[in-house]
């Protein structure tokens, strides 16, 4: 091939940003949703949708935590510094000068905690709602002024900027619970022994999810956010673009956003978010790009974790992918789970169709990354100078009583061996009860003498592999001040009490 | 098909007034759902709609409070279709339309007797009646 030709080949078989937005101009563009791109490509191939797609639209609405809005709230007469303030009653960060203030999704109300929080106030003020403002500040030469209290409306403020430093995750894990008690997670509210499981993000629809290389979003690209316009300004935090976890820091202008893709949410027992609509323009600038948005749910894995180890690395019991995951039902354990989505799929949709209206209507522009987003990055763990005390090394030797004992003995036992807690075993050592102290002097006065009316056979208990933290939180939930210490036959391996956590922490 | 809430004071929780109610009428009451408490207890139940007066009638006269109406509301303006309470509903009463939107099929909702999906719901959407 002569240089000349190979040249007009390549011209060919590329497309550039600027000759997109200039068919968009002309109202001359072909832009296609993800999902209509991927048909597309089942049917005709790579290279007819290459030839025929200009730009194709991606969308995610989900609770995007690591989010928050940016205000200014102009200078009051006297002047004042703000050290400490309150919207609604939801502590927001003071991170800079006099009148910035953040507003962190996930930071709560302190008279309704877990119910209303950042998340909320962001949505309030985007409807156009009024919300009561109260600071206090230590007062300066310049900022004289030590307390303040207003009410505000997004009108009031000079700017109302989302400004969020961790969005839009590539994919995410499903979470399932292994434990025999419900628990409430950032990943929702999980049932007993796998009773339920629970996944985020839009799979095949997700914006990263379609340029798994970083190709065309990069540092500058112009987004859809929360239904207005917004920018890509970096990686987010937590990036790791080896494991396919890519994360987005995003900023734009709140006035001009939309309830309808910009919501506060309540997670029970964890806290407040918000849930945030992105979209993303993909410009296929050539068929490798194509090529990479055909990618469909049944291609896109992810792990069924077990949040019911509360572990940084939390066991990972089998591979899913997202087709498997939006079907409703997945199998652990040989067992047939229902899971549900904790991302609005819906929303997903009808955002890559109301950006793709937008750029046909001249509406919405592409632009080319000044910088692309990292593809190395690794995400470390916490460095941690202090050790983590486990179980094993505060469990120690139970006092222990058969169910067939008297009353009499086991109460010798105690003042003995000077405890509260007499675990009850059977002849091989195996858990069968525990009884108290309080129980003993209970069953006595009400003249039930017998042990195995007293036994309370229902235990809590722990393993000599897990933290103290986690321990302590059993304690305080179950408002219990000990537990028997088992292993995986039920064989007692000793006891640990609330004395020795509060040891521990007094140290 | 008709729904029915019996709410049984404390003072008469312990009598069998669903079996005599069922052997007096002569007519089949599928329980669908059952809890009891210090307060009291509470049965939803299905009727059919010819026998629904009399039966209902029959309950009322052994002291039950009969509560038939809808037992729980979902607010479509909060609500933005996530899904977080699909997986958890017991009677499968949630599910997506063709469009992905939330199906919630209040005729199916044991409401009160059981509340899975209430304190699952990131949007705050849905609520119990009674």
């Amino acid at each position: 091939m002569s240089k000349l030709t190979e040249k007009a080949f390549q011209q060919k078989n590329k497309r550039s940003i600027t000759e997109i937005n200039e068919k968009i101009k002309k109202r001359d563009v072909q832009v296609l949703t993800v999902e209509e791109m991927k048909k597309l490509v089942e049917s005709s191939g790579i290279e007819v949708a290459f030839k025929e797609v200009d730009v194709v639209t991606t969308g995610t609405f989900g609770a995007m935590c690591s989010s928050g809005a940016i205000i200014n709230l102009g200078h009051a007469d006297p002047p004042i510094k703000i050290q400490k303030a309150w919207i609604n009653d939801v502590e927001v960060c003071h991170p800079g000068a006099a009148v910035d203030l953040y507003i962190g999704a996930t930071n709560m109300s302190e008279l309704r905690p877990f119910e209303y929080g950042g998340g909320h106030i962001i949505e309030e003020l985007i409807q156009g709602k009024e919300v009561e403002l109260r600071a206090t500040a230590y007062g300066t030469d310049c900022y004289p002024r030590t307390r303040l209290e207003t009410t505000i409306t997004k009108n009031d403020l000079n700017q109302f900027h989302l400004l969020n430093f961790r969005n839009c995750y590539q994919r995410y894990v499903c979470a399932t619970n292994s434990r025999s008690e419900t628990i409430y997670t950032y990943m929702g509210k999980l049932l007993p022994r796998f009773g339920n499981a629970t996944f985020s993000g839009s799979g095949a629809l997700n914006p990263l999810m379609n340029d798994p290389d970083y190709e065309t979003i990069g540092v500058g690209t112009r987004i859809f956010l929360g239904g207005s316009q917004g920018y890509v300004i970096g990686e987010g935090t937590q990036h790791n673009p080896e494991n396919r976890f890519g994360t987005l820091m995003v900023q734009g202008d709140c006035k001009k956003m939309s309830p309808d893709f910009i919501r506060g949410a309540a997670y029970t027992k964890y806290g407040t978010t918000l849930y945030l609509g992105i979209g993303i323009p993909i410009p296929i600038l050539n068929a490798g790009v194509a090529k990479k948005v055909a990618i469909r749910d049944e291609e896109i894995f992810t792990d069924i974790v077990d949040y019911g180890i509360p572990r940084r690395d939390r066991p990972k019991i089998e591979r899913v992918n997202y087709k498997e995951l939006k079907s409703g039902r997945i199998t652990i354990h040989d067992k047939t789970v229902r899971v549900s989505p904790l991302s609005s799929l819906k929303k997903a949709r009808v955002i890559a169709e109301k950006l793709k209206t937008l750029i046909e209507d001249t509406a919405f522009y592409l632009t080319a990354p000044v910088e692309r987003l990292p593809t190395d990055t690794t995400f470390k763990p916490m460095k941690q100078t202090k050790e983590i005390t486990f179980v094993n090394s505060l469990v120690h030797t139970a006092a222990t009583c058969t169910e067939n004992e008297e009353i009499s003995a086991v109460a010798q036992r105690i003042i003995e061996r000077s405890v509260n807690h007499i675990v009850v075993v059977d002849d091989q050592g195996k858990l069968m009860g525990i009884v108290t102290s309080w129980d003993i002097t209970r069953a006595v006065a009400n003249g039930k003498p017998k042990l195995k009316d007293i036994i309370i056979r229902k235990v809590v208990t722990t393993t000599p592999d897990k933290p103290i933290d986690e321990v302590a939180r059993k304690m305080a939930q179950h408002h219990i001040s000990a537990l028997p210490v088992i292993d995986h036959d039920r064989k007692v391996l000793g006891i640990i009490t609330s004395e020795d956590v509060s040891k521990l922490f007094g140290r | 098909m008709v729904r029915i809430l019996l709410k049984f004071s404390e003072k008469i929780v312990d009598q069998p007034i669903t079996s005599q109610v069922i052997l007096e009428q002569k007519t089949p009451v599928n329980i669908l759902s059952a809890r009891i408490d210090q307060q009291g207890g509470e049965i939803l139940a299905e009727i059919a709609l010819a026998q629904a007066e009399k039966v209902i009638d029959a309950f009322r006269k052994k002291g039950v409070d009969v509560v038939v109406r809808k037992m729980v509301e979902v607010d479509k303006e909060r609500c933005f279709d996530c899904g977080a309470c699909i997986a958890l509903c017991p009677v499968v009463a949630i599910t997506f339309k063709d469009d992905l939107s939330i199906f919630f099929n209040e005729a199916k909702c044991i409401g009160n007797t059981c509340g899975l999906c209430v304190d699952a719901c990131p949007a705050r959407a849905i609520k119990l009646i009674g």
